[in-house]
């Protein structure tokens, strides 16, 4: 009679066990992935905060020497305070409005910088002064880290949600809410993806 | 006859028009060159641009760096990238190498893509302070392009490993030598970290009983991957990382 009764009460607390395990591993692992894409979010803000904090020395040494593209010095200001007005939640990865605000505003700062830097050709005495030298390798250093961390955020929020989609996995992830929602990925800006031409 | 000669050249520029596409279609369809596997010594020249005297002195000077210093500084020449920029190219194998010490990311490569004419300092996200892109650029356009175009490639890459040892060293030394080469900031280990490590104890103390070989194996294999960077004969890297830091250029 006792064997009878610990059999299927056995197997029972045996499933519960062997069920909590899986979940609690399941969980572990999306946590873990979760927080590698978040430290590499910071990476990419960064990346992008360095740039904002390098747009006034850089327009101050233009203006100098190129004192009436008003209009072109107006539009990078206007774009640098919008990338400042963005407002990111905690985890801003995954919400995708906050997501494409954030990089709607960054792709029009580097489209006011790029026509800032195709203005620049004009002034060849600017051009040649190693302080303008020096600020134009510090922006494509910048821009290249810029590049560099998103390309990596991509990565990590690939793992991530490659993990999260996962069928046994995405049960779980459900009752988790907002904060494990697929992740958004970085797009090449409109115009990114036109092939380079080859010269001869 | 006549017609003959007129339909020479017309062949001939056909031709020229294929290899045109050819290469257009390679260049927009072409692969770009797979990260080589991490190089065996400081210094290595895939496209044959140094003198081997030359490469053979920077390549141990490069080593004796490392050995005084801790800072893994290394020269990568190439002939190309292939389709996509040495920008993205060099991250790429940085993070493939892991030069630089862990944790410290103190590593620095200098890339040469011989036939793309395209030169590459790649800082490790510990140097990006001590060596600003601003630097970086000034040793790529003072030192090395003039001496590229040139022809003196020697000259160049013994003038740019020569500034970066400078640079490194000098700014260490400004620091009051905050930080000593190789040693490692220790700290007292937590209550948890000593569980664990009981715990790790343990269970190879119950492997080594129920299985002494597969132990003895793992024993030699951690101890071995602990060695890292230091031992050995040639380069190998410390786990460092970057994060696209440094300049580029073209001669």
């Amino acid at each position: 009679m006792k064997k009878l009764l610990l059999g299927p009460l056995g197997i029972l607390i045996g499933l519960v066990v062997v069920l909590g395990l899986w979940v609690m591993s399941a969980y572990n692992g999306l946590v873990s992935l979760d927080q590698k894409a978040l430290s590499q979010w910071a990476q990419v803000e960064n990346a992008y905060q360095r740039r904002a904090d390098l747009i006034p020395n850089l327009v101050e040494t233009v203006k100098g020497a190129a004192a009436f593209e008003k209009e072109t010095f107006t539009a990078v200001t206007e774009a640098r305070s919008k990338v400042g007005q963005v407002q990111l939640g905690s985890n801003p990865a995954s919400d995708p409005a906050a997501f494409a605000k954030f990089q709607q505003a960054q792709d029009g700062l580097s489209s006011a910088l790029s026509r800032l830097m195709v203005v620049v050709e004009k002034y060849p005495d600017l051009k040649a002064t190693q302080n303008f030298r020096d600020l134009q390798v510090q922006l494509e250093g910048t821009e290249n880290r810029i590049s560099v961390e998103r390309m990596r955020f991509n990565e990590a929020a690939q793992a991530f949600n490659t993990k999260r989609l996962r069928f046994p996995t995405v049960i779980i992830a459900n009752f988790l809410g907002a904060r494990y929602q697929e992740k958004a990925y970085f797009k090449s800006q409109a115009g990114a993806e036109t092939a380079p031409k080859v010269q001869f | 006859m006549g017609s003959r000669r007129s339909f020479l050249p017309a062949l001939a520029g056909l031709l020229l028009l294929a290899l045109a596409a050819g290469v257009q279609a390679q260049a927009g369809t072409g692969s770009a060159t797979p990260i080589p596997a991490p190089p065996q010594r400081w210094l290595s020249d895939t496209a044959g641009l140094l003198s081997p005297a030359t490469a053979a002195e920077l390549d141990s000077r490069l080593e004796a760096y490392e050995r005084s210093s801790g800072h893994q500084v290394v020269v990568y020449i190439g002939t190309t990238t292939g389709v996509i920029p040495i920008e993205d190219w060099a991250a790429k194998a940085f993070a493939a190498w892991r030069v630089g010490r862990k944790g410290l990311d103190d590593g620095l490569v200098l890339f040469i893509m011989a036939a793309d004419k395209r030169v590459r300092i790649e800082v490790g996200y510990g140097l990006e302070g001590v060596v600003p892109d601003a630097l970086a650029g000034r040793i790529i356009n003072d030192e090395m392009v003039p001496r590229l175009q040139a022809g003196d490639s020697d000259g160049a890459v013994r003038a740019a490993v020569e500034r970066l040892f400078a640079i490194v060293s000098g700014d260490e030394a400004a620091a009051g030598g905050a930080e000593e080469p190789g040693t490692k900031p220790s700290r007292p280990l937590t209550l948890f970290e000593k569980v664990l490590i009981g715990i790790g104890v343990l269970f190879f103390l119950i492997l080594l009983i129920t299985n002494p070989s597969l132990a003895i194996y793992l024993l030699f294999s951690i101890l071995s991957g602990g060695r890292g960077g230091g031992g050995g004969g040639g380069f190998s890297g410390g786990g460092g990382r970057s994060g696209g830091g440094g300049a580029s250029g073209s001669w």
